[in-house]
């Protein structure tokens, strides 16, 4: 009975423990100027709050909830689970809100781009946010000489907002008021889009593959699969980097994705079923980071829908982090399109990004 | 029958040795010279990397993924250390920090916070740069592997015996050979020093960094330029990652003559072991200071 007794207490006592551990808290800000047709304005990608920890010793917990800009309200963008220890066949399984495993870019929050906003064609695919599920990931090892990992997910919300016409390139993103009532309407969107997706399922897999060609040169390579009730997505991504030193690197990205809708108003027709509309967007990205603290880069950012022209809109960009990672200036110099005129524009963009506490906009 | 043998053989070869991963290269070190014939040993940073930095790699993660045992610095300088245990899914693996039995230097009273730099809570991590923490390095890679592998315990504990005479001898050389450094005055880059300044008598005055990991700003090389021709210093010392373009600077505006040092094993030419690592240094800084020629 004692040995009963003091076995309870000690549990009691490793659990109360664990639960009086503080996490990790940090905020990521910044502070956006845009210049389009000489009409610089100034606006807030968000502020996003990260809350970090271990649960216990097999699973860890990440929570980010972020603040689009003044009028809007603070979002959960993610809260998961992952546990990375004790699963059989060393499994790691994620549950809850998370941007699943789908490409390369999907999984990094703006803060961490070289190009400040996610390229216009991937946004145009995966949202304007990129797209972050409500459901559970399971991923495994396989027993390969270089690391290699599949990822597979199934989730209550599918990809961001194709089915309603994503928000394109905003040229006309001239006035702040205006910004703020776009970010407004798309977020109102998502959460519809969210609301009505909630009772479809949809599937995400990667299958990615990572090589140490050598103490400097490393390659990452993978290819994605998602499927909808009424879309699918295909997608491959690769990652080349030669890093000589710390303070040196060079990073060559790309990715491509194909979107597949299935044609709505042709239920009673001889295509029914059969994918009709179909999106394709890329980018690809150099970025050299030439000593402690300057990067520049330049990347190209590429979209095609079906019966509609290709855009390709390149654009430079160049980063300055004074002090490591904790406040970081970057400046993009880019054509962007306009829908409606389909005239290109010059866009200038200048960012000031900081952070607080360990989650920080590290080097891509 | 012959067949099974040779696949025994080459089996046990492979696979019955002691698998272990290290976050240094100095670690790295000791594990080989304790562990000897019976262990495998791979070390996640570089010698000529920057420890407070790793970029987590998922190649990494493969590596941890099979081993025995991973022996941390600790005092929260390899904190990736943890990501990459983790992301490795490798639930035997024995994380052993290897600061343990460390009389931990500068350890910080009152607040810590990002004002005051990259500063380390627990105290300096750069504790194998004295000799005599690397002896107690030695220790607790030998008692772990002793726990891990009973059967060749004895032969760890004669490696460790083997290893800290071996320390022991170079050390009264060093003494002897090098107590022309004692109470020289130097400006290192980092603050990754400490310890090995203490060991062999060297007066830091300040250091490029004007907090530690903020990059030299031109107000912070004016004022160690005022303190070189204050103090009539002679030696700059920095780790070898770090850019020279700061300290070569002020060797133009004063006499002051600038070196690179091994922070890792491996990390420069000729200090490629744990010994070697302070026979290099030590001999680049006596000529540094003209004390002694090649």
């Amino acid at each position: 009975m004692l040995k009963k007794l003091i076995g309870g207490l000690f549990i009691v006592s490793i659990s109360f423990g664990q639960t009086t551990a503080n996490p990790q808290f940090s905020v990521v800000g910044d502070l956006i100027m845009n210049d389009l047709h000489n009409n610089p304005n100034f606006y807030s990608s968000g502020i996003e709050i990260a809350v970090q920890g271990y649960v216990n010793p097999f699973a860890r917990a990440d929570v980010y909830l972020h603040k689009h800009n003044d009028e809007s309200a603070l979002e959960l963008e993610e809260a998961v689970m992952t546990i990375e220890r004790g699963l059989p066949f060393g499994l790691g399984l994620r549950a809850g809100k998370f941007r699943p495993d789908l490409g390369k870019i999907n999984k990094d929050h703006a803060h961490l781009f070289p190009f400040i906003e996610a390229p216009s064609g991937m946004a145009n695919i995966l949202g304007k946010e990129f797209w972050a599920g409500t459901g559970l990931e399971a991923s495994i090892f396989l027993p390969l000489p270089w690391y290699s990992n599949i990822s597979i997910g199934s989730f209550d919300s599918g990809l961001g907002d194709h089915d309603h016409g994503i928000e394109k390139e905003d040229v006309h993103n001239d006035h702040k008021d205006e910004d703020a009532h776009e970010d407004k309407d798309e977020h109102v969107d998502e959460h519809d889009h969210g609301k009505n997706e909630k009772k479809e399922k949809v599937f995400s897999a990667r299958w990615g593959h990572f090589f140490e060609i050598s103490d400097i040169n490393l390659m990452e390579i993978g290819t994605s699969y998602y499927k909808g009730p009424e879309s699918s997505l295909m997608g491959a991504d690769f990652k080349y980097k030669w890093r000589p030193n710390k303070y040196r690197s060079l990073t060559i990205q790309g990715e491509i994705v194909q979107l597949s809708i299935k044609e709505e108003h042709h239920e009673e027709e001889v295509h029914k079923g059969e994918y009709k509309n179909k999106s394709d967007a890329g980018y690809l990205m150099i970025n050299y980071q030439f000593n402690k603290s300057f990067n520049f880069g330049i990347i190209g950012d590429y979209y095609k829908e079906t019966y509609k022209e290709t855009e390709i809109n390149p654009s430079i960009f160049f980063g300055f982090s004074p002090v490591e990672e904790s406040t970081v200036f970057r400046l993009k110099i880019g054509q962007v399109e306009d829908h409606k005129s389909h005239k290109k524009h010059l866009k200038t963009t200048a960012q000031i990004i900081w952070s607080l506490g360990p989650h920080k906009p590290h080097r891509y | 029958m012959r067949k099974f043998i040779i696949i025994s053989c080459l089996f046990t070869c492979l696979y019955g040795k002691v698998r272990v991963v290290s976050s240094t290269s100095d670690i790295a070190d000791i594990v080989k010279i304790i562990g000897g014939e019976n262990v495998t040993v791979t070390s996640i940073a570089r010698g000529n990397q920057d420890p407070h930095y790793v970029e987590i790699l998922p190649s990494y993660m493969v590596k941890v993924r099979k081993a025995d045992i991973y022996f941390m610095v600790g005092m929260e300088l390899d904190l990736w250390a943890q990501q990459i245990i983790n992301g490795s899914r490798n639930q035997k693996v024995m994380v052993v920090d290897c600061s343990v039995e460390i009389n931990k230097m500068e350890v910080p009273t009152g607040k810590v916070d990002a004002s005051m730099g990259d500063i380390h809570r627990f105290g300096n991590p750069h504790y194998w740069l004295d000799p005599e923490n690397g002896k107690l390095i030695a220790k607790v890679v030998t008692e772990k592997l002793s726990n891990y592998d009973p059967k060749n315990a004895d032969q760890y504990k004669t490696n460790l015996y083997e290893f800290e005479k071996d320390l022991d001898s170079a050390m009264s050389k060093w003494k002897n050979k090098f107590s022309i450094l004692k109470d020289k005055k130097i400006i290192f880059y980092h603050n990754s020093w400490p310890y090995f300044s203490k060991r062999f008598g060297l007066i830091t005055v300040g250091f490029l960094e004007p907090k530690p990991g903020i990059t030299p700003s031109p107000s912070q090389l004016n004022q160690v330029i005022n303190q070189i021709k204050e103090n009539e210093i002679e030696v700059i010392a920095s780790e070898s990652y770090f850019s020279v373009r700061a300290p070569k600077f002020i060797e133009s505006k004063t006499n002051v003559r600038i070196v690179k040092l091994a922070q890792s094993v491996g990390a420069i030419e000729g200090a490629d072991s744990y010994i070697n690592l302070f026979e290099t240094n030590l001999l680049i800084l006596a000529k540094a200071y003209g004390v002694m020629h090649d």
